[in-house]
């Protein structure tokens, strides 16, 4: 009898003395495929991590590999985040360091790690051209790792994972920062390489899938749960009625200016690469934009520049708030009108900080708290806890929740002092179907107050319907600029 | 030129020695606004003159660099770190004379040369500021009396002067002005508006004389910070060695250990590193440090005494003269010692048995930051002053032996710090021999808790917990720790 590749038989894990799989079982046989998908915080990475061999657990978890495969005997796992390391193996980066230049390169390039890689686990170099094409990836090869925005660290351990196809290999949240055509893409190569062998287990709450994957389930009160297929994205999900803060919803935005930005002619390069050509764009007050561009296409460093984190900022013709960059105003006073989320910002965010300090921390623009509020300040804070319901997580470190959940205290950081203008980019990365329609319900009444809105998003179901321009962005230049009449985008 | 602090009559000596004021908070409410629309000029572009340069202009104010005209030509590191930042770069001709504050971040050996070329172009009544005060204090520099001089020294690498200030806190801060040349009576005005500008008024600013950071921070570096941690560090490799631990292991244990010790250190001072062993352990800690307080504290004297008197300054700018030719030399001997030959073997070492299996450490820790302590004290430096030069900053600087072990940490270090390093190490090797001769793998290499019974006499422990707790360090310490709140921890483990 063929031995299942993964059997697992009353799995125990807790976390910080809370269960969260409770006696799990699950059989994996050979040839199949899984979806592990559901709400947010019902274990799924810790289930992979302790697949994976990551975390410790208790219970038994056999996996047998074939003897008769040429694939590499092991199970890789792609973490939702991935922490890269400089070339003395320390991870002590900072937010947005990647544009602050310094001329020593303390970070490898991604050809010197993709080398490296490919060294360790014998790969064949003619294989890796057609993966890195696919993802959109081979204009990055002489980049080093710090120039690597979130999103494209993932894409780099995506491009590792799919060069190596492991017997056994786990996704988790692969789509996160995909633009469409990558995210089209991976799914291609998914298919091409369970076709030689690999299993997949993806863990992902998205409707597009690779054709390949052929069982569904879900972790239910620690359990796994066998699903029928299709049932993965039933939209039946009770929207949580939970009332906007009246602190939020009754206050008008206050503007300062008619003109909340307005750049000529904005250029940006990195050594040779020119990542941002002749952009030219205005926002006025109360407007909403969507910003769309495939991965690479400039958005981040755009709005890097908008949000005072861009040194760049000082050389172009760059209005903000009605004055000119570089005319006496400080990064604080800027930031102090914007609230903003973005994946580096999570990423990078004081791991020490509770999810309360995280959201008062919005007032001052810190990452981490180093003020004390006051009382009108912690009552706000207080009741945008139980809007977006983390009481029983208010005094837990973020980075020990699970992602869906620090991404909520840090959109709770995001929106606390009602900003004039509000810069989303991916903000519902990690949130399952349910914090997401929430999360974007609060947006639409936000912004019926006059808020200005800029909103990165990758996918169109999660886009909020206040929408109403758009820009778009190709290789660092402005494609096209519109005002959407019809509720339809595309990417 | 002659030593400035040599000049000055007992009792002024002792004046300045004592400037210590750790700032309240409402000190800086006026911000930046001392520098507002006035022109900075940093001369210099390395770590710390970047780093800084990048948080004054994103707190509103006006950065360019002056740079010398080989450098800008040669298109060097300093010229490409100004440039691909977007700031405006010049000679010293064409941007020193429309400056208002000019701001050296050059290293100390550059000091004489850089000012003496500077100063002739600086406008009347400009400022000039410096972030060490060797060159004033040491030297003996005169600077023109029209100009005000000021100081603002962030205690942290120039990276993590960034790194605090983009997440909106800072770095502890040290500044000061020169007695002899504040001629408006604006330098500390000055001086704490630049404080603003780096974000440093958020994690605590002492305010301190050049005298007093100059002979404090010498000593610091000298005995506790990098001469102690390098002796110890490789007599505990060869003491492994010896006794037959394995080499790899006991390359990994050394490179780490003391910045995981330290990192322990850094949060609950000694006694919150003393307490990551079990008690039998601690009491064995104490013992051998307070034994290694003794036979160390005549070196500890003598470095402190050699500092006050200038002697250390005299004899090391002879070997500057001399091409540092005994630097390099015990550079190179530092590169040939067996610890840094030896790669940190491929092992697991659980962050506890760090402490557990390196017990000498701990005690060499606890002896050398209580000793330049209480030597700094005795000479006449206040002990907010001290506490910044000896325990504040080993963390710092075991993290960059974490890094790539001692080549890193003299690299990264000063060259003033590196030869008072070195200084230091030849002297204390040999004072330490017999007390190295009893000891054993217990104590490195091994966990102590081994094969013993945990138990321990009451009154011992309490004794030993009095006497940790109530050391002046960690009194001071208790209360400058809580005004930087959140320091970061730095890992590479």
């Amino acid at each position: 009898m063929i031995q299942p590749v993964v059997h697992i038989t009353n799995l125990n894990l807790k976390y910080r003395n809370k269960p969260v799989l409770e006696d799990l079982c699950w059989t994996i046989n050979r040839g199949e495929n899984w979806l592990l998908c559901g709400a947010s915080g019902t274990g799924k990475t810790s289930l992979a991590k302790a697949i994976a061999g990551l975390t410790h657990s208790y219970g038994n978890i056999a996996i047998s590999f074939n003897p008769h495969s040429s694939l590499p005997a092991m199970v890789y796992y792609v973490a939702n985040w991935h922490q890269f390391k400089d070339l003395e193996g320390q991870s002590n980066f900072y937010y947005q360091q990647r544009y602050n230049k310094q001329s020593v390169e303390t970070t490898a390039t991604v050809k010197a790690e993709l080398e490296n890689f490919g060294k360790q686990h014998a790969l064949q170099f003619d294989d890796i051209d057609g993966i890195l094409e696919a993802l959109g990836f081979s204009g990055q090869k002489n980049a080093t790792l710090i120039q690597l925005s979130s999103g494209e660290h993932k894409k780099l351990q995506l491009v590792k994972a799919l060069w190596l196809k492991p017997q056994l290999l786990i996704l988790d949240l692969p789509y996160n920062g995909l633009d469409a055509l990558s995210r089209q893409n991976l799914n291609t190569l998914l298919e091409q390489i369970t076709k030689s062998g690999t299993q997949l287990i993806l863990i992902s709450n998205e409707n597009e899938l690779p054709a390949c994957i052929d069982h569904f389930a879900l972790i239910e009160s620690g359990k796994l749960v066998e699903i029928p297929a299709g049932e993965h994205n039933r939209n039946e999900l009770e929207t949580l009625n939970r009332p906007v803060p009246a602190f939020l919803s009754d206050a008008v935005a206050p503007f300062s200016s008619e003109q909340i930005i307005k750049m000529n002619d904005v250029n940006v390069s990195y050594g040779d690469k020119q990542v941002l050509k002749n952009i030219s764009w205005e926002v006025k007050a109360g407007e909403k934009w969507v910003l769309h561009g495939h991965n690479g296409s400039g958005k981040s460093t755009l709005l890097s520049l908008i949000c005072g984190d861009h040194p760049q900022a000082y050389a172009n013709d760059f209005h903000l708030f009605g004055n000119k960059r570089g005319s006496g105003e400080s990064i604080w006073e800027i930031k102090q009108r914007i609230g903003l989320i973005s994946p580096e910002l999570h990423w990078y965010f004081d791991p020490s900080a509770t999810v309360w300090q995280s959201i008062v921390s919005g007032f001052y623009d810190s990452s981490g708290l180093f003020s004390d509020p006051g009382y009108t300040k912690k009552a706000q804070a207080d009741e945008l806890i139980r809007y977006f319901g983390l009481e029983e997580y208010k005094d837990t470190l973020v980075n020990e929740l699970p992602l869906g959940k620090q991404r909520l205290a840090l959109l709770g950081r995001t929106i606390v002092k009602n900003p004039e203008l509000l810069i989303l980019d991916e903000p519902c990365q990690g949130l399952d179907q349910q914090q997401t329609q929430h999360f974007n319900s609060l947006v639409d009444e936000l912004c019926k107050n006059g808020t200005t809105l800029i909103y990165v998003g990758h996918f169109e179901s999660q886009i909020p319907t206040c929408i109403e321009k758009r820009i778009l962005l190709e290789n660092g230049e402005v494609k096209s600029v519109k005002t959407i009449t019809q509720k339809t985008y595309t990417n | 030129m002659s030593n400035y602090f040599n000049t000055l009559p007992l009792r002024e000596k002792l004046n300045q020695l004592g400037v210590c004021d750790f700032m309240d908070s409402s000190e800086f409410l006026d911000g930046v606004n001392a520098l507002k629309g006035k022109k900075l000029v940093i001369v210099g572009c390395g770590a710390q003159g970047l780093n800084q340069g990048l948080n004054l202009r994103d707190s509103g104010l006006d950065v360019s660099y002056a740079l010398r005209k080989e450098a800008i030509e040669g298109k060097r590191d300093s010229w490409k770190n100004a440039t691909e930042n977007n700031f405006t770069v010049g000679t010293y001709e064409e941007l020193i004379p429309t400056a208002d504050v000019v701001i050296n971040l050059t290293p100390d050996k550059q000091h004489t040369a850089v000012v003496n070329a500077v100063m002739p172009l600086m406008k009347q009544g400009a400022t000039l500021s410096y972030s060490h005060g060797f060159n004033i204090v040491e030297e003996g520099m005169q600077i023109r009396k029209d100009l005000t001089v000021i100081m603002v020294a962030p205690k942290c690498p120039g990276s993590e002067v960034r790194a605090e200030y983009v997440r909106g806190f800072g770095v502890p801060t040290l500044i000061a002005v020169h007695p002899e040349n504040d001629p408006e009576g604006k330098g500390l005005a000055q001086a704490k508006a630049y404080c603003v500008g780096t974000g440093g008024h958020r994690a605590g600013v002492l305010k301190s004389s050049f005298v007093a950071e100059v002979k404090s921070d010498l000593m610091g570096e000298q005995t506790i910070l990098c001469g102690l941690l390098q002796t110890g560090s490789i007599l505990s490799f060869d003491k492994m060695i010896e006794k037959g631990i394995d080499e790899g292991y006991a390359s990994k244990l050394v490179q780490y250990g003391v910045e995981v010790i330290t990192e322990a250190l850094k949060h609950g001072g000694v006694t919150g590193m003393m307490d990551r062993l079990s008690n039998p352990a601690k009491i064995k800690a104490f013992e051998i440090s307070e034994e290694l307080k003794d036979i160390m504290r005549p070196l500890f004297q003598k470095h402190q005494d050699d500092i006050m008197s200038g002697e250390f300054s005299r004899i090391m700018m002879e070997d500057w003269a001399a091409g540092d030719k005994n630097l390099l030399a015990w550079r190179a001997e530092t590169g040939e010692t067996a610890f840094e030959k030896t790669p940190a073997g491929d092992v697991k070492i659980a962050e506890q048995e760090y402490f557990d299996n390196y017990t000498l450490m701990v005690a060499f820790v606890r002896a050398g930051v209580e000793l330049a302590f209480e030597t700094m004290v005795q000479a006449g430096i206040k002990p907010e002053s001290a506490y910044y030069e000896s325990l504040h900053e080993t963390p710092l600087i075991a993290n960059t032996i974490a890094r790539k072990k001692l080549f890193e940490m003299n690299r990264v270090i000063s060259d003033t710090a590196e030869y008072g390093c070195y200084l230091f190490d030849q002297a204390c090797k040999p004072l330490l021999a017999d007390f190295m001769k009893k000891v054993d793998t217990d104590l490195v290499g091994k966990n102590f808790n081994e094969g013993k019974d945990a138990g321990v006499d009451n009154r011992t422990l309490i004794a030993v917990n009095e006497a940790l707790r109530t050391h002046e360090v960690e009194v001071i310490g208790t209360q400058l720790r809580k005004a930087m709140t959140a320091m970061k921890s730095i890992k590479t483990a």
